[in-house]
Order: structure tokens, then C-alpha cells, then sequence
């Protein structure tokens, strides 16, 4: 069915996009949220980094967004893509209607139109959850470095390879209605450090930083979060893993 | 236990480097003090969430099995509630004892609500937040705990009348009280009100409870994902259907009973109270 | 006018910048980091495949040393690159991966017994030894004689770049984020900080400081098929341009990776090569044997990048809507190691080609992707022409990678400059020079200066617009100064640069918005890159031979006797339209390795009289020496040490050495 409906659009003639933006410049006093709809023809291969800087170069140039590496790697560019949270960078617009909406993602401080905060947040979530490792010994270079099974290694680059791209917020019940909520985000490099045997923390350290209900016990297990990363974090597993050890930790 | 580093302190991770010159010397990191421990609490609750719901959700399995029996028949209802009685144990029925069950019951179910509470939106602004969210967002699991919310809030309201029920009258269950109760004293909309509200919260904070804990997991979190999901969904049809067969029967048995409505049933085996063997 | 006083002033959140920071603040020093974008978000996290360091624990990478890597890093430079920094280079480089890997950077790790590789398209097994189980392993890479490249996944800049940014957050390093340096403050002789943009808010303030390090990164961007990040578009080295004093070295040295997917342009890595994928054409054969009979596919990027587009020239091309194109082939890695070791590659085959590159060719064509010219500085990475101004990695021309850099040493040589070219900033700081008697006149001069040039730019409402003139500038690059070149197109380039420039003048904004105006965002640094295209086309043009990957088709040989050497360009003059260029003569003397053959690509250099007299007096000192040490050879033969911090100098422990 689906790939029906697939190749009758391609065989389609090229489709002009209405690209509907939810404006605002909170700079500027006299503007309010509203959207603002552009029009534009598709092009083969066209993503909504394309079709946005489009926008900006011929039709809108105060049009406010944020693209880095364009390439899915960054993180930058995440967005309410047809109000689910996703990298504009690589959503091709042919897997999207012939009318899109755009929104800033919620929960984050508003730059201006489709450009978030994101990079003051997780440098807070950092800072509070203290993400680095811990380890009190001095690093000597010029000596072989301590061993690792290569199975552990491969692990925690799995937990490694979260890009900050503030998605799992913006899919999180909890984060919309609890501010102080770390966030799968912070909860996965929780569980990236505990996996990490570099780093001397145990779990009566970890509880101190995540055994609350802005922590792992304020996650009702909606899985947005795990339903809308575009890297496919085990978030889900990783979760409910911390969730045993810290409620472990809550009966001592 | 390694000393936590609040964060302006944690230049001590300076000392760590690799050069062998001068470093600068980080404000030494305070080991936490046992007072100023982070509370167990938010834990505990979390536990005692989860486990007052699941033992909420088992309770409600047998009692809709126990409350079927009346498929079998009047007089397997009939045993089934003597038996919770302790006639069985004790010579002779003790509604008293039913009632210290509800008591137990209401116990459980007040702190569970109590304690889902605490998730439950505080305020409007919280309250529209979320549901736009949810609206946006058209995700399954997201929706899912917004039916878990307003069915919630309704057994909180329900499942109380319906307890209080049991707890002043528990000597009226049988398959004749019952069936007046439903029937004749109108409460046939409550329950099946009540059927679906308590089935679809049993079964999704089941369904939930193995996601959040991490149990039956499969090979991949999406693949465990389906698998409690079909199981969600089989458990909610299963005692849906279970309920309204068995409510459609009581209130058969009530409208045929309607006329006697008050007469208690008397078991053709046992004219007397049932004695012990 | 705010102004904001610290010790260092790093400029860019990138690995270079945030090493450089860390070390600075480790001996003390108050330092602030200003990035255009959150410091993880820095395009050192699209670096894919790997960091060079001669670790070898790998059966493949036995034997490897400093020697190898620094050979190996000479040939890939075409000589054009300083052997003392390459030599502090492949030194520092396995004390930059053993401190990552204390960090939490969780590289791929050796598991002893056999294991399936692919070699030039055979499949091999290779037995890994017991003794090196578990130590950091390492994949093959282009230009090189062992395999070096250690790697996580195919996200190693993504792992490296978050070990260190989390290791500043640690340090309690402020990073101001969306701050874009808009011009130095400097007297001419001394720099004393920087005139910044919000982009947030538009807003300039200044921040005053000790000492300042350019961490900026390249300039990709000023042409239309690059790898490059957005962001990538070389404001720094322009700044440090229109100093007036401060140089910019071998701008025209641009490498254009082989393999960026077409049309899109986004990088997969040179790992899907190491790991044995290959090039096929249109009739799915596999050519690079037939030019390279040796390297094959895993010749440097500058000679694989050619042989593609000449073969795409003999009419030998892949053809889709778009245009011309070849097939990276990695079908034959298998299902297990594409999802394990090259997960990135996958996705982004994925999404933005809808193929799944386990079943199907991925297109490719070279694309531009890195700038090995910038900001020259000296070994200890200080800029030539201003004291208390410094630079690391891309944004400068430490000159470790010559005329074409090999894959794997750009993202070692961001940690790698950080560590050094940091401790330099700290010693200066601690030192007489670091003292600073700045003027507020001075600061308030430059700040107005700035303030002028952006009121006037964004009241201006000429008739141009900047988005086609950067359009414009774009074409031209790719088209007249890409991997193949010629006097006259590069004539009639330089030409229109000119012009582009003069036409940038007259650019009119149609927007006026309060708060960041990406417009006039847009107009502003154009004018800055279309001075970095001419400082790249001036070069090229001026540059009358082939070196690396700078390829003149009307000077198709390496000419050493008259070209061994960097070319140095200055903007001394604000209305000056081409750079004036001067030039830096690379001293054969005192070369560890003096040119020769590389052990690919064309065999036809011009000799210099020197290397003759230098190869003989290197066989004459090694004869002397007779049978000693690798270590005490080398020092013999070229000292470096001495110009590394004294932490970095100590030997490095391999499983044969030192361990």
C-alpha cells in the first residue's frame, strides 16, 4: 500500500511545497507567534536544509534557523517537522506532504523562528550531571594505555553517540510539563558514564545526581524519547536499567 | 564512596593532567556529608508505585475471574463468595473478613492514586502544555498515558462508590445480591462504566510497568515493544469481553429477579450454612 | 561598548580551540572560548574515520613508529610540509590518543585471534596478537605504510570532540556561544583581543585579552562542493588577514576528498576505503589499480581525487540527473561490519540517497575538504606578524600536512596543536611578553570601527545581493580553481574574484530586522571570503607547478628547484584587490627527509640542487652514527624535542618499546 502511494508520487509531476513557519522574533517587540506560509517548486533530492536556505536566499532573508554539519551529525538543526520532533537536515521533502509545518522546538529558549537554545541546556544538563569522567589518578601518555574488552568499548560508543540535539525533549511528556526534568538526554549519559569502568563513580554518586523526579523516577516511560532519536539510542532499555539500579540504591 | 565535585569545584580535575608542570590547585572537592544525602524517598515511591499498581492490576485479573464464575453458575458464584467468607476455614461465612480485604484494598488504592498523582499535570498550565504536546505529537505511548490519566481520575471516583459498596454491605454477594445490586439498584452503568475504565488502566499500567522496569525484554527495545504491546492489547480485550459477558449475565439474572429483588440465594446443596468436611 | 578582559581568548569550539583552552586554563590562565555554535556541534564531529597515532598493537600495524608516521606524513605533504612540526606532530600524536582515551573516548579495541578482513578486495585473515588484546586498534587509511588510524566507529570526531568539550566543562571553561569574531583589536605589532558579533542579539562587544588563539577551522565554504560544514567559512584566517601583518600561508593548498556523496556533497569516510571498499566507473570497473598499481584505491587523497576526475574525463563516469559521478563500492565489507564500524556512513546513505549501502554503490565524487593553508604561525603555533596572536588547528598553517594532508592526521592534529599550541599560550602568559599595556582608546577605535562597518552595511541598499555574489564566488571556485587547473582559468578566476569583490560593495539588504540579522550576516562575510577565494586563486595561478593537491595541468611536475616553498599571502591594503604574495623558502638543509619520490603518483619531480648534497650528508651522519638507536639517528639527523613542552617529550611506550 504504502508502496504504492510511493511510486505514484514519483511518477508525479514536480510539486510546488507550501512550507508553513511558525514565525517569531522574540527580539523584536512588536512580533507574536504566527505562521507564515512560503511556496516553493521541489527539487529531486530536496531536504528541508535546502528548501529552507531556498527560502531564505529568494523569498525571506530575516528567516531565522540553525544548520551546522547538514549531514545528520551535528544536531543542530532539530525542529518540529509536521509537529514531531526531527533533523531538518535530513528530512527529504519527498517524504513529506505537499504542505509542511515547521516549529521551533518547544521547551528550549527561542532564538527566533525555527532557532533554539539548545547549546545553553545541555551545557547546563552537563554541568549538573557532571558528565565527564571521573578519575582521580593522574593520565600518564607516554605508557600504554589500560585495556578494554572490545565488546565494552563498542558499548558505550553505542550510549556515545547521543548528538544533543534536544528531539528526546521535545518528544518528552515529562520535559513539557516538569522543566527540571533531565531528559533521556541526560539520563542516557548517566548511563553512558555507570557503563564507562574509566570513571570511579558508583551508583550512591549516581543517585545523588539523577534519584529524584527530575531524575530517572520523573520518566512515566511515554518513549517519545526513544520514538523520535534520530540517532536510535537504546533509550528505552537504558532507562529502565537506571530506573532497577537507582530504585537498588532508594532501599538502602 | 568517591567524593562528588559540586561543579565550580570541579577544577580538581585539573590536578589529572598529563603535563608535569604547574597546575593550578582546584578548591579541595567537599566529600558529601551523610546529612545533606539525597533523599531515598523519590525512590521508594517509585517502587511503591509500581508495585501498589501491580498488585492493583493482579487483584483486579482474579476478581474479574472470581466475579465469572457466574458464567459457570449461580452456585459456583455462590461458593466462590462463601469461600471468601472463610466459611470454608471457619465453619461459617464472615462477611467481616470481606470487608477487612476492601479496607486493605482501599489502603492500596488510595496511596496508588495518591502517588500517580504526584505525576499527574499540576495546574493548567502544566495541564495544556502536555496536552498539546500529546496533540502535536500523535505518539502512541504518549496518548496511551492520557487515557491512564482520565481513566484514573474516573476508578478514583468509581472504584470508591463501588468499594464502599463492599465495605458496608459485604454480606450481600451472591449470585441473587449481586444480580438486585446490578439491576434492581442501578448499578449496572457504574460497572460497565467501571469495566472499561479499571481493564484499560490495569492493562496499560501493566504494559507500562514492564517498559519502565525493563521486564520481558527481547532482542532489540522495539521488538519488546511489540510483544507488550500484543499483550496489552490481548489482556484489555480478554477481560473486556470477560466483563460484559459476565455483566450482560447478571443483569439477566437481575431483571428475572427483579420481581423477588431482596430474597437472598439459597444454595440447593447446602439449605444450612456449608460446614467444614 | 562592553568590554570583557581574560587571560586567553580562544576563537572557535572545535577540538583545536577546546584542547588549546584546556591547557591554557590547566596552568592557570582565566580563559573564555567564543564559538559560532555550541562547542559540541563544532564540524570536528563530522571527522569519521579516525586519528593517525603509530600506536601499533594491530597485526597490521606492527612495526609502525614515529618514523613511519613521519614519513609517511613528508610524502603525503609532497614535501611542501615543516618536518620539525610533523616530527613534534608524530610524536605528540600517541600521548593525544592515550590522554583521549583517559578522557572516555571509547575507541575500538584490538580482540587478539583471528579475524575477516577485506585487502584489495580479498578477503584475510588476520591473526591479532594476545598481547595486544584490548590496547586501541587501529583501520587502514590512504597514504600510509601501516595501519595507524584509530577510530571509534565511524564517529571519532563526534567521541573525541565530546571527551574534550566535557573535560572544559569540568575545567569550568566559559564557552560564549553564537559569537563570531568580527575583527582583532591590535596596534599593528601586538594583537590585544577581538571585536565580537552576537548572533543572537547583533549586538558588538570587545573582548580584551593576553593572548589569542584563532581556532576557526577552514574555509570550505567558499566553494560550492565541499564537505564542509556550514559553518566553515574561514572568517578567522580573514580576520587575521586584514590585519594587514599577519600572513596567510599556501591558501592555495585546498584537498578535495574523494569520496563525497553526489550531489549532496556530504563526506563518507576514507575508513569505507581502509576497510576495503572500492572505486568502480560506470561499467562498474574497479580503475584505481590501473593508475596505481600499488596504492590502489588507498593512494593520498590528493592523487586518488585526481585519477577519479581524470577517468570521469575520459567519459568513464557514472551519469544521474545531476551530472557526472563514480561508485564507492562497500557491498563486499558486508552486512555486520557496515552496521558495526560504519554506522554514520549507513545513515547517510539513507537518508539523503534512500540506499542501503550494504546492497547498493553509493555515488561519489570528490568534493572539496580541507584547507591545508591559514594562519602562519611557528612551531609553537604563535602568528607570524603579531605578538599575543596564536592558531591551531585548520585555521592555521602549522604547516604539519604541506600541500596535501593525509587522512586521519586533521583531527590528531587538532588535539595534538591544542596541547602544544596551549602551553605555548600559557608560557607567554606567564612571561614578560604576556603582559599587555592596551589602550581603552585602542579597543574603542576598533569597536567603532566595527560598528560603523556594520551600520553602514546594513543601511545599504545597493543593488546586489549577497546570496547570488556568494553564489557566484562559489561556481567559479569549483569550476576554475577545483582539483584540476590551468593558467588561464585560473587568470579569468582571479578576474572575476576581483570583480565580485568590487561588486560585494554594492550590496542592498532588503531586510532590516532588530535582534541577528542573518541577512546582513550574510552580506558582511561575504566580503571576507571573496578575499580568501583570491588569496586560493591568486596562489594557484601564481603557483606555476604541481605540488600535493595543488595541480596545474600546464605544469603538470613537482618543480622543488624553483617551488619548495610556501607561498605567504597579505592584505597590507584595504582596497588592495589581489593579496600580495610572498614566499617562504623551505629549507632542504635541515630536512629530516628530503624530497623525493612519494610511492604514488606521477614520478617526475624537478629536482632541487640541494637534496642531492642533503641526501648525501644524511648517509654520511648515518654512517657516523653506524649502528645506534632509532631516537638517537633522528636526533642526529633533525632535532625536534627541544620545541615540545617538556611533558611531551618523553618516549612512547609500544608493545616492542618501552612498555
Amino acid at each position: 500500500m504504502i508502496g504504492i502511494l510511493h511510486r505514484q508520487r514519483k511518477k508525479q509531476e514536480q510539486r510546488r511545497l507550501e512550507i508553513a513557519i511558525l514565525r517569531h522574533n522574540p527580539a523584536d517587540p512588536t512580533s507574536t507567534p504566527q505562521l507564515q506560509s512560503f511556496h516553493i517548486e521541489e527539487a529531486e533530492g530536496m531536504t528541508l536544509f535546502i528548501a529552507l536556505n531556498e527560502i531564505r536566499s529568494t523569498q525571506d532573508p530575516s528567516l531565522q534557523f540553525d544548520f551546522v554539519c547538514r549531514a545528520g551529525i551535528c544536531g543542530s538543526c532539530a525542529m518540529l517537522i509536521d509537529g514531531r520532533p526531527g533533523l531538518a537536515c535530513r528530512t527529504l521533502t519527498r517524504d513529506l506532504g505537499p504542505r509542511i509545518t515547521l516549529a521551533a522546538l518547544p521547551f528550549f529558549e527561542l532564538i527566533g523562528d525555527l532557532s533554539v537554545n539548545t547549546g545553553k541546556w545541555m551545557r547546563g544538563t552537563s554541568e549538573r550531571l557532571q558528565t565527564w569522567i571521573h578519575d582521580h589518578a593522574k593520565v600518564d601518555a607516554d605508557a600504554l594505555e589500560a585495556r578494554m574488552e572490545p565488546e565494552l568499548a563498542e558499548a558505550i560508543y553505542e550510549l556515545d553517540r547521543c548528538i544533543e540535539c534536544g528531539c528526546c525533549i521535545a518528544g518528552c511528556g515529562t520535559a513539557q510539563m516538569r522543566e527540571d526534568f533531565v531528559g533521556a538526554v541526560g539520563l542516557n549519559k548517566i548511563a553512558r558514564f555507570r557503563l564507562d569502568p574509566r570513571d570511579q563513580r558508583n551508583d550512591e554518586d549516581f543517585y545523588e545526581l539523577i534519584g529524584d523526579d527530575d531524575g530517572v523516577f520523573g520518566c512515566m516511560a511515554l518513549l517519545g524519547c526513544h520514538d523520535v532519536c534520530p540517532k536510535q539510542l537504546p533509550l528505552q532499555t537504558q532507562i529502565a536499567y537506571l530506573r532497577r539500579k537507582m530504585a537498588l540504591i532508594g532501599l538502602t | 564512596m568517591t567524593a562528588l565535585i559540586d561543579n565550580k569545584g570541579s577544577n580538581e580535575l585539573l590536578a589529572a593532567d598529563a603535563s608535569g608542570q604547574r597546575v593550578i590547585h582546584a578548591p579541595t572537592a567537599m566529600p558529601l556529608r551523610q546529612s545533606q544525602r539525597k533523599s531515598r524517598w523519590p525512590a521508594r515511591f517509585d517502587l511503591l508505585q509500581s508495585a501498589s499498581g501491580l498488585f492493583l492490576a493482579l487483584f483486579l485479573m482474579a476478581h474479574m475471574f472470581f466475579v465469572s464464575t457466574i458464567l459457570i453458575s449461580n452456585e459456583a458464584f455462590y461458593t466462590v463468595a462463601r469461600f471468601f467468607e472463610g466459611a470454608y476455614f471457619l465453619g461459617k461465612p464472615y462477611p467481616i473478613l470481606v470487608s477487612a480485604v476492601v479496607i486493605v484494598i482501599m489502603v492500596i488504592f488510595i496511596a496508588h492514586s495518591w502517588l500517580a498523582m504526584r505525576k499527574f499535570p499540576a495546574g493548567y498550565r502544566q495541564y495544556r502544555a502536555f496536552i498539546d504536546h500529546k496533540n502535536h505529537l500523535r505518539h502512541n505511548d504518549t496518548s496511551l498515558w492520557w487515557l491512564q490519566i482520565w481513566t484514573g481520575f474516573a476508578l478514583f471516583f468509581m472504584a470508591t462508590i463501588h468499594l464502599y459498596d463492599m465495605l458496608t454491605q459485604p454480606a450481600l454477594i451472591g449470585p441473587y445480591e449481586s444480580a438486585d445490586r446490578v439491576w434492581t439498584g442501578s448499578m449496572w452503568p457504574l460497572y460497565l462504566l467501571l469495566l472499561f475504565a479499571a481493564e484499560l488502566h490495569a492493562s496499560i499500567g501493566l504494559y507500562r510497568l514492564a517498559i519502565k522496569w525493563g521486564w520481558f525484554t527481547a532482542t532489540t527495545p522495539n521488538r519488546s515493544r511489540r510483544r507488550l504491546r500484543w499483550a496489552k492489547h490481548s489482556l484489555s480485550a480478554f477481560f473486556i469481553t470477560l466483563g460484559l459477558v459476565t455483566l450482560a449475565v447478571y443483569v439477566d439474572l437481575g431483571r428475572n429477579h427483579a420481581a423477588h429483588a431482596g430474597e437472598r440465594y439459597v444454595s440447593p446443596q447446602h439449605s444450612t450454612a456449608p460446614v467444614r468436611h | 561598548m562592553e568590554i570583557i578582559h581574560s587571560d586567553v581568548l580562544v576563537i572557535g569550539g572545535g577540538l583545536a580551540g577546546l584542547r588549546a583552552a584546556l591547557a591554557a586554563r590547566k596552568r592557570g590562565q582565566k580563559v573564555i572560548i567564543l564559538s559560532l555554535v555550541p562547542p559540541k556541534r563544532s564540524h570536528s564531529a563530522a571527522a569519521q574515520g579516525g586519528m593517525q597515532a603509530s600506536l601499533g598493537h594491530t597485526a597490521k600495524g606492527a612495526g609502525d613508529n614515529e618514523d613511519v608516521h613521519f614519513a609517511d606524513t613528508v610524502r603525503g605533504s609532497d614535501w611542501a610540509a615543516d618536518q620539525e612540526v610533523a616530527r613534534m606532530f608524530v610524536h605528540t600524536a600517541p600521548k593525544a590518543v592515550r590522554e583521549l582515551a583517559a578522557w572516555g573516548v571509547p575507541w575500538n579495541r584490538v580482540q587478539a585471534g583471528p579475524h575477516e578482513v577485506i585487502i584489495d578486495s580479498q578477503r584475510i585473515t588476520l591473526n591479532e596478537p594476545e598481547a595486544a588484546h584490548g590496547l586501541i586498534t587501529a583501520r587502514d587509511f590512504g597514504g600510509t605504510r601501516k595501519w595507524r588510524t584509530c577510530y571509534v566507529s565511524d564517529g571519532t570526531g563526534h567521541a573525541m570532540l565530546y571527551a574534550v568539550s566535557d573535560q572544559t566543562i569540568a575545567a569550568g571553561i566559559p564557552v560564549h556561544e553564537r559569537m563570531e569574531a568580527v575583527s582583532l583589536i591590535h596596534d599593528g605589532t601586538r594583537c590585544y583581543g577581538a571585536i565580537v558579533r552576537n548572533l543572537s542579539n547583533g549586538k558588538l562587544l570587545a573582548y580584551v585579552a593576553r593572548a589569542t588563539c584563532m581556532a576557526t577551522g577552514g574555509f570550505g565554504r567558499i566553494y560550492r562542493s565541499t564537505t564542509n560544514a556550514v559553518i566553515n567559512e574561514g572568517i578567522g584566517a580573514a580576520i587575521a588577514l586584514e590585519t594587514g601583518v599577519v600572513p596567510l600561508a599556501n591558501m592555495e593548498a585546498v584537498q578535495f576528498h574523494p569520496t563525497a556523496i553526489f550531489p549532496a556533497g556530504i563526506l563518507v569516510t576514507e575508513g569505507c576505503r581502509g576497510d576495503g571498499g572500492l572505486l568502480r566507473d560506470v561499467d562498474g570497473h574497479r580503475f584505481m589499480p590501473d593508475y596505481e598499481p600499488e596504492k590502489k584505491e588507498l593512494a593520498s587523497r590528493d592523487v586518488v581525487a585526481r585519477r577519479m576526475e581524470a577517468h570521469i574525463r575520459s567519459g568513464k563516469g557514472a551519469r544521474n540527473r545531476f551530472g557526472e559521478h563514480l561508485w564507492l563500492d562497500i557491498t563486499l565489507l558486508g552486512e555486520a561490519h557496515i552496521n558495526g564500524k560504519l554506522r554514520e556512513v549507513k545513515e547517510i546513505c539513507q537518508h539523503f540517497l534512500g540506499i542501503d549501502p550494504a546492497k547498493e554503490w553509493i555515488p561519489v565524487r570528490p568534493a572539496q575538504h580541507y584547507s591545508m593553508g591559514g594562519i602562519r604561525t611557528d612551531a609553537h603555533g604563535a602568528a607570524r606578524g603579531l605578538r599575543g596572536l596564536f592558531a591551531c588547528g585548520e585555521a592555521a598553517c602549522w604547516d604539519l600536512h604541506g600541500f596535501n594532508r593525509l587522512g586521519g592526521n586533521s583531527v590528531a592534529e587538532t588535539v595534538v596543536a591544542g596541547m602544544i599550541v596551549g602551553e605555548a599560550i600559557a608560557d607567554f602568559c606567564a612571561s614578560a611578553e604576556g603582559d599587555m599595556h592596551v589602550s581603552t582608546a585602542l579597543v574603542r577605535d576598533c569597536w567603532e570601527q566595527e560598528n560603523g562597518r556594520f551600520s553602514q552595511l546594513a543601511a545599504s541598499r545597493g543593488g546586489e545581493s549577497a546570496s547570488q555574489l556568494l553564489l557566484r564566488m562559489q561556481t567559479i571556485m569549483s569550476e576554475q580553481v577545483g582539483i584540476v587547473r590551468n593558467g588561464e582559468a585560473l587568470a579569468a578566476a582571479v578576474d572575476e574574484l576581483k570583480a565580485l569583490l568590487l561588486r560585494s560593495r554594492q550590496i542592498g539588504l532588503r531586510t532590516s530586522a532588530p535582534g541577528a540579522n542573518p541577512e546582513l550576516t550574510t552580506a558582511w562575510r561575504l566580503q571576507k571570503m571573496l578575499k580568501l577565494a583570491l588569496c586560493v586563486a591568486y596562489g594557484a595561478l601564481q603557483r606555476t607547478e604541481s605540488r600535493g593537491a595543488h595541480f596545474r595541468e600546464d605544469h603538470p611536475q613537482r618543480d622543488d628547484a624553483h617551488w619548495l616553498k610556501r607561498t605567504l599571502a597579505y592584505w597590507r591594503d584595504a582596497e588592495q584587490r589581489v593579496p600580495t604574495l610572498e614566499y617562504e623558502t623551505l629549507d632542504i638543509r635541515r630536512m629530516e627527509l628530503p624530497p623525493g619520490w612519494r610511492g604514488y603518483g606521477a614520478r617526475d619531480a624537478i629536482e632541487h640542487p640541494e637534496t642531492a648534497l642533503r641526501l648525501a650528508k644524511i648517509e654520511q651522519i648515518r654512517s657516523e652514527l653506524g649502528d645506534t638507536d632509532r631516537h638517537t639517528m633522528q636526533q642526529a639527523l633533525m632535532p625536534f624535542r627541544h620545541l615540545l613542552p617538556p611533558h611531551l617529550r618523553g618516549a612512547n611506550a609500544r608493545l616492542e618499546e618501552n612498555a
